[in-house]
């Protein structure tokens, strides 16, 4: 995939529309992909439960079409349940996933009424010690990853020849582990990691029910479901087959899990900026878009993802361009030496694939505005259903989706 | 059918069917719902976890109210911590011998909301003269206050949740300053089979302030996981003693009526279990 697509000039109206009801920079957040994203996922995993990664992406729309669809949530901190509760999630449909808490987050979870925590180490075990009839633990274990975009194996989880030794102590401390997690990286390119990683976690559920004759019952194989960046990626299916086959493998008591947080998120929302300035300085045309690296563009530097570009133009003679953000820092540029026809000042930039870690880690530095996030194509709200912790069945009947926007 | 799932334990619970939502308050940082339930009527839960029901909750009034308040004999003030539903203001105030009863509820609305969705709760009681209501954190109230009191009830939520700090040495410290020679402290101390650390936490931080010091229990229903324990502290140690004819020829004097609480239950209520006695012996050794 190339960085930047050149597409027609009409075709930026559909965002020129959005901007004049809005004003700029937009990230533009489309449920109808989220549905799709989220049947993708449930169709390549059957069976396998899913808990929305909220860090990624974390937005009122995104969730209620989520808890709309069934899925659970995956929580690490007390700012993600304020927002749960708001938007109405039973708690029992979430786990708090963060391997390090304080006390009071433990409690403002237990306030909340989740009850399922993720440990990896003997100090983080014995904070649950007071709390020990209240909660069911899962056991971070850590096996190193190879060919991951971003390794989550260094800073959480234990390491797998500590994991009995952990399960025992915290049995002795009358603590519930009810299960083991681990998570293969992020953006993985295939599904090496996570086969590996549910063979040893299965010897280990084996290993631990032969030692202390206790079962362990949830296995948590974390995210790292690809999204499509530069580099195109298996689709979801071909990627999880592998999972699919090592999951029939385990145990019938064994339930199955999942934290996908950017195959959920990343293709769900496009940023609409526009250029706000031109120079030329030497041989390149610099734009100064209203939105960049310290705002929704944020995920170069911390999530280190280049997202594919359309700018819109009819003219076929293209120059030496530089498009960079709006504040005062040369970091903040978000392409560099391509080769695009002239823009115009107020001309629309579109970045694809923005949905996860990028608004969620976008800043207010020069107090620039974060970009707004417009939510488009949102489900019917089931009228009576915004009651926290009422369970109630799924509407059936399949979603309309006759009205909705393209983009 | 909508149904309401409690949220104490990971991998044990009740469920409640809901027939009609009364009241609902949701921010950020609280979730308080009332609803109607075909088996325990009211339902009030705060945070995912039952708080009163309208079935039940006389067991569990009485039990706070009567049994200090009948050991001691001869209350005249009684200060009660929380019990912004109003439960345990009734029962007090059907001792026609007290003569001063101070309620500090640290949120008036929870007052107001309770006397109009669990009106049966107060029946009427915020409105007997002898009642002062306070709106003020009890930690703070007691901490400075200069009055002092024959019975102290404390009605609060679970250590988990906002009524933390009265579960802390500090707390029952200004309590016992605030007591007159001879009262009693009680208070709310959760299911012991489920949290027995409870137990042992609030034994190890009154053992040390007061002479006398035990639990009392009553099955609640929909406090699921067996009997609930009461806290019970003072410097007067015949207090416990009384004899069933002379706690019953008080309760006759009193001529009150109730539905769980009778002078055999009175006495019986301290005998605990011995997985709870082995518990704190633990605890006083140590």
């Amino acid at each position: 995939m190339t960085r930047i697509t050149i597409e027609r000039a009409d075709q930026a109206q559909q965002y020129q529309d959005l901007l004049q009801e809005h004003g700029a920079p937009l990230l533009v957040l489309d449920c109808a992909q989220l549905v799709k994203q989220y049947e993708d996922l449930s169709s390549a995993l059957p069976g396998v439960e899913l808990f929305y990664a909220i860090k990624s992406l974390p937005h009122a729309a995104v969730i209620q079409t989520l808890k709309m669809l069934g899925s659970g949530f995956d929580i690490a901190t007390t700012g993600e349940i304020e927002m749960l509760r708001e938007e109405g999630v039973n708690p029992r449909h979430t786990i708090h996933t963060h391997p390090i808490k304080r006390d009071r987050d433990i409690r403002d979870a237990l306030r909340y009424g989740c009850t399922t925590f993720v440990v990896d180490n003997i100090w983080e075990i014995e904070k649950f010690v007071e709390y020990r009839h209240r909660v069911g633990l899962l056991l971070r274990v850590s096996f190193p990853n190879a060919n991951t975009k971003i390794d989550l194996s260094r800073k959480f989880g234990c390491a797998e020849n500590e994991a009995m030794l952990l399960i025992q102590k915290a049995q002795s401390l009358g603590l519930h582990v009810k299960g083991l997690s681990f998570h293969a990286g992020s953006q993985c390119p295939d599904a090496r990691n996570h086969v590996r990683a549910i063979q040893r976690c299965a010897s280990l559920i084996e290993e631990v029910y032969e030692t202390t004759g206790k079962l362990l019952s949830v296995l948590d194989i974390g995210g790292g479901f690809p999204a499509n960046y530069m580099q195109s990626v298996e689709d979801i299916d071909t990627f999880c087959a592998p999972i699919r086959e090592e999951l029939r493998k385990l145990p019938d008591h064994v339930r199955v899990i999942a934290e996908p947080g950017r195959f959920l998120s990343a293709p769900t929302m496009k940023a609409v900026s526009t250029v706000m300035g031109k120079a030329k300085r030497g041989d390149s045309t610099w734009y100064y878009l209203d939105d960049g690296v310290y705002g929704s563009y944020s995920g170069q530097i911390f999530d280190h993802v280049e997202y594919p570009l359309s700018i819109f133009s009819d003219v076929e003679e293209t120059e030496r361009a530089v498009l960079s953000g709006p504040t005062c820092d040369s970091i903040d540029v978000i392409a560099e030496g391509v080769e695009i026809p002239p823009l115009s000042i107020g001309d629309i930039v579109v970045g694809h694939q923005m949905g996860a870690y990028t608004a969620a880690s976008s800043t207010h530095f020069n107090l620039f505005d974060k970009a707004q996030i417009v939510a488009i194509n949102e489900l019917p709200q089931v009228t009576d259903e915004n009651v926290v912790f009422l369970d109630q069945p799924l509407q059936s009947e399949p979603v309309d989706f006759n009205h909705q926007h393209t983009l | 059918m909508k149904t309401f799932t409690e949220t104490l334990y990971d991998a044990y619970g009740q469920e409640f069917a809901v027939d009609k939502i009364y009241f609902e308050n949701k921010t950020a940082h609280q979730h308080l719902i009332i609803f109607e339930n075909a088996s325990f009527g009211r339902v009030m839960a705060l945070d995912g976890i039952v708080q009163t029901t309208q079935a039940d909750e006389f067991i569990y009034h009485e039990m706070l109210t009567h049994v200090p308040l009948m050991a001691h004999g001869e209350a005249r003030r009684v200060l009660i911590i929380g019990g912004g539903d109003g439960g345990i203001l009734r029962e007090v105030c059907k001792h026609a011998s007290v003569e001063q009863i101070t309620q500090v509820e640290i949120d008036a609305q929870v007052i107001e909301m309770c006397k109009e969705y669990l009106p049966a709760h107060s029946a009427g009681a915020y409105d007997d003269p002898r009642v002062n209501i306070v709106v003020d954190d009890a930690a703070n109230f007691v901490r400075e206050c200069d009055e002092q009191f024959d019975v102290i009830i404390s009605d609060s939520t679970d250590p988990i949740g906002p009524g933390d700090v009265l579960f802390t040495s500090d707390f029952y410290q200004n309590c016992k300053r605030c007591l007159k020679q001879g009262g009693v402290l009680v208070a709310q101390n959760g299911v012991a089979f489920m949290q027995l650390d409870e137990v042992t936490t609030t034994a190890r931080r009154m053992q040390t302030l007061f002479t006398d010091q035990s639990f009392y229990s009553a099955a609640v229903p929909s406090y699921i996981g067996g009997i609930m324990t009461f806290a019970w502290a003072t410097d007067n140690s015949a207090l416990r003693c009384a004899n069933v004819d002379k706690i019953a020829e008080r309760f006759s004097q009193a001529d009150i009526k109730c539905r769980y609480y009778n002078p055999a239950i009175h006495v019986a209520s301290f005998a605990l279990p011995q997985y709870i006695i082995d518990a704190l012996n633990e605890v006083y050794q140590s």
